[in-house]
């Protein structure tokens, strides 16, 4: 965490750096006769300058407890070597955001709406239900065949495409992506 | 006397077959949103705001005041039964809901949790009712500079109470919303700030992306990393709480109800503030302190009477001010917007109704909490048994769709996927979401009062500073920034104990 701090203190810094410098060189409209105190790079800069203040503080605290902490415990735990037994968090979160992400920037637009939603629905309940077995999951590994999960995960992909395009078009009047 | 009229009518006018069916669908769906973990009542109202667009105004809110109560009130459910809050709002509930339902008394833990919630939805929308129209009067004297001054207060007491060990984290998730708010065209000149070209980004970020990014998809990002929850247990006992149970702690309920509607009140702070406040108070005031934390009906009661409390507090400032009193709050001042309701210190003269309308929705959402909430028990239990796997794609289809249907434009769906990262990189990092939401609502508010201010006093900060509300808001202020640190706050403690007399 005070690794993580630090690291967010310099990029909060730096940010507040670069919206300083692009307030001041926002115009200052004087060709319009505006009021000098109304200018548009005003509040962002002042607010860029806050963020700054903060981010330093942010710094210093870390640099404190990582000086404190070095001389009494070891530092962050190495990532080197992480297997899907040991760390199936970081696994389950990598493939959740491969799919979402999948899902809304790229299938979303160019494919149908019911069909990129059939698609993702069914990789996403496929995938984790077969992937990962742990403990609440392992149930359902007991009770059915393979073939029979993914026989339902297509049945609820079919189902969840065509209830939601169904409602939101007809029902609620909304346009689908 | 007018309130009284208005709220009558109101009253009357929802005894009908549309509005009370809407008002049963939505506190429905508002408890099941609520008892889902990685569901929240935000999202649940945001994406309920984008799905109603194009409905009539009033029963629009009314769906979403619905949605908003019940959703608070649906998370007590997963807190007695899984040990997992449906929503932040219900984490205290579950400290002595748990255990009850552990000993076999989950049945009474979810009437006692249905009754706190209810009174706290009385208490809430009593306070409303009366406080609503003095507060919109007091507001009408406030200027630029008084609203430049609540709007930082806001930010920064938001930051501090969301992130009570380490307000530095909320104040930068503060100041973040605010500069999130600063995108796009400004509110004096109409000049594209930090748009770099992009016709898209002049637009600015939609606060409904942002908030469903935010609090939907960073939210099935936190659901699915964690391990899975464990089954659901059974409740078999007597569900429908006896009047004799609830009465010896009136005392707990009406200070739960007049804490959690204050925590409402104050922007950005909304039910979970109100639900710990009230147990903490409950737990010193109590004559069975030390059963808190094992299964405590007074504990479970305050906690589920301040959450349920909150909601319509948190509705006040909303109405009177235009500034939310909690992060669902600001979905609905959004909805309001949207719906072509002013929401502001001249709601009260131009459109004095709509505040008893909102008194009269709280009453009924109240109403079916109390009855949905105590007769179907036991078919609401098996919407808990739903797997994530199942449920997760589901709800982020809704946000995708969700974030797409007010604009029709898909940088809406890219502002959500940023916003979804965004946020569940700072909540790893132990940030809060609530001010970087109430930073973007209450950014714009606080830029363009900061400039008519300045124009006003012709450059000087004196009135900043002198005017008698603003230099209130500034001392607050002040003080709040002042009192988070704590040598500071042992140095003011020491010097009471040695100023009173011993």
């Amino acid at each position: 965490m005070v690794k993580a701090d630090f690291l967010t203190s310099l990029v909060l810094i730096a940010l507040g750096i670069a919206v300083a410098i692009e307030s001041w060189r926002m115009p200052r409209l004087a060709d319009l006769g505006v009021n000098p105190y109304t200018v548009p790079g005003l509040v962002p800069g002042l607010l860029a300058g806050i963020l700054i203040i903060l981010g330093i503080a942010l710094c210093v605290r870390s640099i404190q407890a990582g000086l404190s902490r070095s001389t009494t415990q070891s530092l962050d735990i190495t990532t080197s070597h992480l297997s899907l037994r040991q760390s199936p968090a970081l696994y389950r979160l990598g493939l959740c955001l491969l799919l979402t992400l999948g899902y809304a920037a790229v299938l979303i637009g160019r494919l149908p709406f019911w069909l990129a939603t059939l698609l993702f629905v069914f990789a996403f309940i496929a995938l984790f239900e077969n992937l990962f077995q742990n403990d609440a999951e392992s149930r359902l590994h007991k009770t059915s065949t393979l073939a029979r999960r993914l026989a339902t995960a297509l049945l609820q992909a079919v189902l969840v495409a065509a209830a939601v395009s169904a409602v939101f078009r007809y029902l609620f009047l909304v346009q689908l992506p | 006397m007018d309130g009284l009229g208005y709220f009558g009518a109101a009253l009357l006018a929802y005894i009908d077959w549309w509005p009370l069916f809407h008002i049963a669908w939505a506190t429905l769906l508002g408890i099941i949103v609520g008892m889902m973990p990685g569901l929240t009542a935000t999202l649940g109202v945001a994406l309920l705001t984008t799905l109603t667009f194009r409905m009539a105004a009033a029963d629009a809110i009314l769906i979403l005041v619905c949605m908003y109560v019940g959703a608070i009130y649906g998370g007590s459910r997963s807190a007695i039964l899984l040990n997992i809050p449906g929503t932040p709002a219900n984490a205290a509930s579950a400290l002595d809901g748990f255990p009850l339902a552990r000993a076999g008394r989950a049945g009474q833990a979810m009437g006692i949790a249905t009754a706190g919630s209810f009174c706290g939805t009385l208490i809430g929308m009593l306070f409303l009712a009366l406080l609503a129209p003095l507060l919109a009067e007091f507001a009408l004297k406030f200027g630029s500079f008084e609203f430049f001054w609540l709007a930082l207060f806001g930010i920064v007491i938001s930051g501090h109470l969301t992130a009570l060990d380490d307000p530095l984290k909320g104040w930068i998730a503060g100041f973040l919303g605010l500069l999130v708010a600063m995108v796009g065209q400004e509110g004096i000149h109409a000049y594209q700030r930090f748009s770099f070209g992009s016709v898209d980004l002049a637009g600015g970020f939609g606060l409904l992306p942002v908030l469903v990014g935010t609090f939907g998809f960073a939210e099935v990002l936190v659901v699915m990393k964690k391990p899975a929850y464990e089954a659901v247990k059974n409740a078999s006992d007597r569900i429908i709480p006896r009047l004799g149970e609830l009465l010896p702690y009136k005392r707990s309920i009406a200070r739960s109800g007049v804490l959690g509607t204050l925590m409402g009140l104050i922007p950005g702070v909304g039910e979970d503030m109100g639900a710990w406040v009230s147990y903490a108070a409950a737990r010193r005031a109590s004559r069975e302190r030390e059963r808190f934390g094992r299964g405590s009906v007074e504990g479970l009661l305050s906690a589920e009477t301040g959450n349920s409390a909150a909601v319509p507090g948190a509705i006040i400032p909303v109405l009177t001010l235009a500034v939310p009193g909690s992060a669902p709050a600001a979905v609905l001042l959004a909805a309001m917007i949207i719906h072509g309701v002013r929401p502001g210190p001249l709601i009260m003269i131009e459109f004095p109704g709509f505040v008893f309308e909102v008194v009269a929705m709280v009453f009924y959402a109240g109403l079916a909490i109390l009855l949905f909430g105590l007769l179907l028990t036991r078919p609401l239990l098996s919407v808990l048994s739903v797997s994530r796997e199942r449920l997760m794609p589901i709800i982020f289809v809704l946000c995708t769709v969700g974030a797409f249907a007010i604009a029709s434009r898909l940088f809406d769906v890219w502002v959500m996927l940023g916003f979804g990262v965004l946020g569940f990189i700072l909540r790893e990092m132990k940030y809060p979401m609530a001010p970087l939401v109430l930073g973007v609502v209450l950014g714009p508010i606080l830029d363009k009062n900061f400039r008519r201010g300045m124009v006003l006093s012709d450059g000087s900060l004196e009135p900043f500073l002198t005017r008698p509300i603003s230099a209130v808001l500034a001392l607050l202020t002040l003080l709040v920034v002042v009192l988070s640190f704590k040598s500071l706050r042992r140095f003011f403690a020491n010097l009471f104990k040695r100023l009173l007399p011993s």
